[in-house]
């Protein structure tokens, strides 16, 4: 199949949905399907052999947010030749409605379309004062995907109508294969406890695990807590109380290998984030990677477990009810084992490979649909009913 | 002499802009009618498809009589209805589901009904006919979820263009019938998303 992928975003800097472009992209390479990658970057930075830069990007407030986009008449030449060369079967966008190179490869298109819709926070306003001229060209999407429920009730709240929801793949394999580290691996008597994510950024829930601290080492003494991420640290560690303060080790900024091993070591992973949290792909890493999760009941956490739940969830921001359920996993090893298996069951569903297939149906059906359109606008048959003289009462 | 002038060439203008949105807006819901042709006739191909392969897992023989009947039966019904639905002259141009939907919700349940876990295991651990037949009774069910959304997504944009004024005024539908939602149960079995 040959498939035109458009990323709205710059590749000259790091971000979710150019994460997922690029390895959506390579999944389908790697599965023999022909694919071209037309996305803004700056002419010296180094691309993938699959992606086309569609020329400089300029970073633009928009959304609340500034965000690298590229846009005007040179872009849009580019943008329609992309298209026209590219001879696609379909062109799938991402962000369709970021006013960059998603929406002039919409205008140009003439092959079926798809789009996935990553945000769940889009702004109304900009969307309201475009719309009766966006209206028509998102007419020709055929499919929309919505990578979380945010973004698909996002997508149905805006635009009306509805979204698949296909979720961000993850590349499972990597957590799935990373060893264990015989100093993060807990025990019965010294378990250990693992926290990911910036150490100064309240959502992620760091201060709501240091407050159940106590109550756990009080229960069990040998507790240890391995702390991962950026941050200040000498500030974090003065904010911990004695006893907890001893019994954490800061790990700083940890590589992907490291964080892996750290996850498939540890008797029960900490998520104890507080908001902000739209899909929760660290617990599908946690869950590949095998460990026993303990995660704040966030909407977007609950789904990613789900059903019935490959891990256990506290009342969010409650470090009462965080320290009982963490006690009733660090506890017990057979509760530990269940979870690992749980959860490495459960993020099967969220690797790419699983992911990639329900994008190609997707795909297959949209292109079915488009052909006999196209059959149908062609037919002789249809141009009567346009030009049948008006009056007439309808049979 | 050139005011009359100048009258005209606006009056003209004016002709010409309002010729050309109604003749852009009849275009415009002329792709938007057949692209809901396209999606429904998507919908249509993959409830065949899955209930073909219902019937070859109902005659594998790998499952037991009763829930081999039920599903015979939902799933002949689902390809009976849908060969009437073809040969009947079709009133709606392409454009209805012919009243199907109880029969297909029928066939979901059916399905789910049958397809409990032990007895998906036990078929899979076979790996014989009717492991096959999962499969491509899996690969069509995910296919009528998305086909059935996006139809239904491009019924609702005819839907919204047919209500403007200018469409309903100077009549751009034609004898075109309004595109209705297609709603029925098309929930996977749980135990075949594994």
């Amino acid at each position: 199949m040959k498939i035109g992928m458009v990323c709205p975003y710059s590749f000259d800097v790091p971000g979710g949905v150019q994460f997922h472009v690029r390895d959506l992209a390579e999944h389908f390479i790697a599965a023999g399907h022909h694919v071209s990658v037309l996305a803004p970057a700056d002419d010296d930075t180094p691309l993938p052999p699959y992606v086309v830069s569609s020329g400089r990007a300029v970073p633009v407030r928009y959304n609340g947010s500034v965000a690298r986009l590229a846009f005007g008449p040179v872009t849009s030449a580019r943008v329609n030749r992309w298209v026209d060369d590219g001879d696609f079967d379909v062109i799938h966008l991402h962000e369709p409605v970021t006013p960059s190179v998603s929406i002039l490869a919409l205008w140009a298109a003439s092959a079926p379309v798809v789009a996935t819709f990553h945000t769940s926070n889009l702004r109304s306003r900009a969307m309201q004062a475009a719309y009766p001229l966006l209206r028509p060209s998102l007419e020709k999407i055929l499919g929309r995907i919505a990578v979380s429920e945010d973004a698909r009730r996002t997508v149905t709240s805006h635009l009306g109508g509805d979204a698949v929801v296909i979720p961000n793949g993850v590349n499972t394999d990597v957590f799935a294969r990373a060893a264990t580290r015989p100093d993060w691996v807990g025990t019965r008597d010294a378990p250990t406890i693992g926290f990911l994510g910036r150490i100064d950024e309240p959502r992620k829930g760091l201060p709501v695990l240091a407050a159940a601290m106590p109550a756990i080492l009080a229960a069990r003494p040998g507790t240890r807590l391995l702390v991962a991420g950026p941050g200040d640290v000498e500030a974090a560690r003065a904010r911990l109380d004695p006893a907890t303060r001893a019994a954490t080790t800061f790990l700083g900024m940890v590589s992907d290998a490291e964080k892996a091993s750290m996850l498939a070591s540890v008797s029960a992973y900490a998520a104890p984030h507080t908001g902000g949290e739209s899909f929760g792909i660290v617990l599908v890493e946690a869950m590949a990677a095998g460990a026993p999760i303990v995660a704040s009941d966030l909407p977007a956490f609950v789904r990613v477990l789900g059903d019935p739940p490959a891990g256990v969830t506290f009342r969010s921001e409650d470090a009462e009810d965080l320290a009982r359920v963490m006690l009733s996993v660090i506890g017990s090893p057979a509760e530990q084992a269940r979870l690992r298996t749980a959860g490495r069951i459960r993020a099967v569903d969220f690797d790419w490979s699983t992911v990639a297939r329900d994008i190609l149906a997707v795909y297959e059906t949209v292109i079915y649909a488009a052909r006999v359109a196209r059959e149908d606008l062609a037919a002789e048959s249809r141009r009567p009913r346009l030009f049948r003289p008006l009056g007439r009462s309808d049979t | 002499m050139s005011q009359t002038g100048d009258v005209l060439v606006v009056v003209l203008a004016t002709l010409l802009c309002v010729a050309w949105y109604l003749s852009y807006s009849a275009s415009r819901l002329d792709r938007l009618h057949a692209r809901v042709e396209g999606a429904l006739s998507a919908l249509d191909a993959q409830l065949v498809r899955r209930a073909e392969a219902t019937l070859e897992l109902a005659n594998s023989g790998e499952l037991d009589p009763s829930s081999s009947l039920i599903l015979a039966s939902a799933a002949s019904e689902s390809l009976e209805r849908h060969t009437e639905h073809l040969i009947d002259d079709d009133p709606l141009d392409g454009q209805s589901f012919g009243g199907r939907e109880p029969v297909e919700s029928d066939l979901s349940e059916a399905l789910s009904l049958a397809l409990s876990e032990p007895v998906v295991a036990s078929l899979k651990d076979h790996d014989g006919v009717a492991a096959a037949a999962l499969d491509r009774i899996e690969a069509a069910g995910v296919r009528v979820q998305l086909a059935r959304r996006f139809h239904n997504n491009a019924v609702k944009d005819v839907q919204r263009v047919r209500r403007k004024r200018s469409v309903r005024w100077f009549r751009l539908a034609g004898y075109a019938v309004l595109p209705t939602t297609v709603e029925f149960d098309d929930e996977l079995p749980a135990t075949l998303r594994d």
